[in-house]
């Protein structure tokens, strides 16, 4: 039997917005192929197994969480991740570790907390938190339907330099920083992005890409189809969003959340 | 005479909403006397006789007030209470209002408050209440509390200012309460479980991990009863669990029916099912006894307590039994499927999830509930709610076999009526406006009573 390996990275500790179902996600569309999925866990510590895995997922994490996670990721995993990069894996990083990959996190103040570099973005401060649903038009040649949804909360601004290009353009939220209407980015085999918590189980299109994009190496570039009907009816209820009927007036023009009011409370760094 | 006027005016207003149907007036009547008097809730919690209690957390607040209520109903007190789960200080204000006087004096005895996580501090501030008690800490709608690190934070502050001879009575099982209760200047009254034929030997999942505040090594855990609450400590002894000061033990869980546990030489009973309702009748039994209720009189009153609106709620449906439990986030939610298919043998259920304001419009946390609990187990399963779709592509990889999603709570409803065979039970998990939007329909259908009667 073929075998499907998903690493995940910090499962403990950057794992706050349903990343489960993003790993779940991978693991199920594997095993309903055939595949002997496997599923590692990456937590403080260990680089064990990293040389096997096809898909890596680095999720996001609070700030107390996020600044136990930066040392071991220079220690333990950012030289085996480069490799299992370079040699043909996907990763996808979501809201902190999407951060964590590039040059840096700048806070209000000017403070730069260094990230690994692996992508060539960098992230600011931001005042607001940028919460809401999101709808993307995907810059993926082999995605079909050719939108993402997903749901964003962060305060972040990151902005993308010349070795990495977008993953598509916001149709509604804010994505990558509210100004240039990028969400995302790809650099190689690495896919970063804002959409947390259940991105791959409304968008089983790009969990497929990102599965195949990992297995090209091994000379695999097509799946067997699976009924997503139910993933694409969630996906569509998303879209429906994105363009309501007249008489509600447009939503596309999201503003900032802003953080006033008695429960409701900024997030740093998510 | 600002006050009086601030009485009169959110007096008006509660009963122009329950006349208009508006609903059963439960805050708004709070925001219109804070207008014309912003210290209307400072003023009319002094009129109390005895002083009032506080109570916060993430899950159970609710049920405890109500536990609190209860107890000091039976020992011949009159009661203020923000029954309704109108949580923020607008709530808690329009409670006082309503049982105000026509002179804007509150003639009642104790004040009990349930109040929403971030508001606190605002509530010590102005009820200086003679207790606080913080049930626990888990992630909920991150969208709009924020972090769990910055509202635990708050709740710091906010205990820091309590009253001189007031008392904080904390969770010792929670790692992030014990966190706060150990940077308090006077020792809180530590409660906690201590039975571990009802523990699970690990984290449901790696989402409720928890790091040493002083070292950041993972938490390692001996016993763990809900979500992240348990025994537990740093693996370089930086920090542990705090000896609780009242421990439950022989602990006994009945499906939804009942518990019975044993609390200071005492076995308390009562109509409450699953083992988070444990910790909210041991912080009822801490309060009690903090206020100076007999251990023996908290007993024999607790065996006869109802459950709160929403909260494990019995209603007959055409020969069914519908059991309402609200869930509203992965902590709650996992305990209330346990509870309803490990205890209870449940095999009907309708999930229900929105994405409202007062639910969170974030619903990925649906992938940090265990639904894979349901699958083989489950006869019925109907994913409704306006986000039924999220729930059926949550249940499809969880394996479980649902029924098509339906948005529409009466269609829901139909549905589960129509799958569930007569004579059994149903469960109901629906996040908060859900079973608002769910409630409201059985009450149309007359299954039943509207809110502010129960």
């Amino acid at each position: 039997m073929k075998t499907f390996t998903v690493g995940w990275l910090y499962p403990d500790l950057m794992n706050i917005y349903g990343d489960r179902g993003n790993i779940l996600t991978l693991l199920k569309r594997a095993e309903w192929r055939d595949f002997d999925a496997r599923l590692i866990e990456l937590g403080r510590g260990t680089d064990k197994g990293m040389e096997d895995v096809d898909v890596f997922f680095f999720g996001g994490g609070q700030d107390r969480e996020q600044a136990l996670v930066y040392d071991d990721l220079l220690e333990t995993k950012q030289a085996p991740l480069e490799s299992a990069v370079a040699a043909g894996a996907s990763v996808l990083a979501v809201c902190g570790g999407y951060q964590l990959l590039g040059h840096y996190y700048q806070t209000g103040e000017g403070a730069r907390f260094p990230g690994i570099g692996l992508i060539d973005v960098r992230t600011e401060a931001g005042k607001r938190r940028f919460i809401g649903d999101v709808v993307v038009d995907a810059d993926l040649p082999d995605l079909q339907p050719t939108t993402l949804v997903g749901f964003e909360n962060h305060s972040g601004r990151t902005y993308l330099g010349p070795k990495a290009r977008p993953l598509g353009r916001v149709r509604m939220g804010f994505g990558n920083n509210g100004e240039d209407h990028t969400e995302g980015c790809i650099q190689g085999g690495i896919l970063g992005t804002y959409l947390h918590g259940s991105l791959l189980p409304k968008n089983p299109h790009l969990a497929d890409h990102l599965v195949r994009s990992a297995l090209a190496r091994r000379g695999i570039t097509e799946l067997a189809p699976l009924d997503d009907a139910a993933e694409i009816a969630a996906h569509e209820k998303i879209l429906a969003r994105a363009s309501p009927p007249r008489l509600r007036g447009g939503r596309p023009a999201r503003k900032a959340s802003s953080p006033g009011g008695e429960s409701h409370l900024p997030v740093k760094g998510a | 005479m600002r006050r009086t006027a601030a009485v009169w005016a959110g007096k008006a207003t509660g009963a122009l909403s329950r006349i208009s149907r508006l609903g059963g007036g439960t805050t708004l009547p709070g925001d219109v006397a804070r207008a014309i008097d912003p210290d209307v809730l400072r003023k009319l919690s002094r009129d109390l006789k005895h002083g009032a209690i506080v109570i916060t957390g993430t899950n159970g607040k609710t049920t405890t007030a109500r536990l609190i209520s209860w107890l000091l109903e039976g020992a011949g007190y009159t009661v203020v209470s923000n029954r309704a789960g109108a949580n923020l200080i607008f709530g808690a204000t329009a409670a006082a209002l309503e049982r105000a006087g026509a002179n804007g004096k509150l003639k009642v005895d104790w004040g009990v408050f349930e109040i929403d996580e971030a508001s606190l501090g605002r509530a010590i501030d102005e009820i200086q209440p003679r207790a606080a008690i913080v049930l626990n800490l888990f992630r909920d709608q991150l969208d709009r509390y924020g972090e769990l690190e910055s509202i635990a934070k708050r709740i710091e502050v906010a205990l820091k200012r309590l009253p001189d001879k007031s008392r904080a009575v904390l969770n010792a099982d929670d790692p992030r309460v014990a966190e706060i209760g150990l940077n308090l200047e006077r020792p809180p009254l530590w409660f906690g479980l201590d039975d571990p034929s009802v523990a699970m030997s690990e984290l449901p999942h790696a989402a409720d991990a928890r790091t040493c505040p002083r070292c950041g090594a993972s938490l390692l855990f001996d016993a763990v009863y809900v979500g992240h609450d348990g025994v537990y400590r740093c693996p370089n002894g930086d920090f542990a669990r705090p000896a609780p000061l009242l421990a439950a033990t022989h602990i006994d869980l009945d499906g939804f029916e009942s518990l019975a546990m044993g609390v200071g030489g005492v076995r308390i009973e009562l109509p409450l099912g699953g083992l988070y309702n444990c910790y909210n009748a041991l912080a009822a039994f801490a309060a009690g006894e903090a206020l100076g209720l007999d251990p023996a009189f908290i007993a024999d009153r607790l065996r006869t307590v109802r459950a709160a609106f929403g909260r494990q709620e019995r209603l007959e449906a055409m020969g069914r039994v519908l059991n309402l439990v609200l869930s509203k986030n992965p902590a709650g939610f996992n305990e209330t499927l346990r509870t309803a298919v490990d205890l209870a043998g449940g095999r009907n259920f309708l999930i229900a999830l929105n994405d409202r304001r007062a639910d969170g419009t974030d619903v990925s946390w649906i992938w940090d509930v265990d639904f894979e609990r349901l699958r083989g187990r489950a006869q019925v399963v109907v994913p409704a709610g306006n986000r039924a779709y999220d729930l059926a592509v949550r249940l499809k990889y969880a394996g479980v076999d649902a029924k098509p999603p339906e948005p529409d709570p009466a269609a829901a409803l139909d549905a589960l009526i129509k799958a569930t065979p007569e004579g059994e039970t149903a469960h109901l998990l629906c996040t908060y406006t859900a079973m608002l939007d769910l409630r409201a329909e059985l009450v149309r259908r007359g299954w039943a009573k509207p809110y502010w009667e129960t």
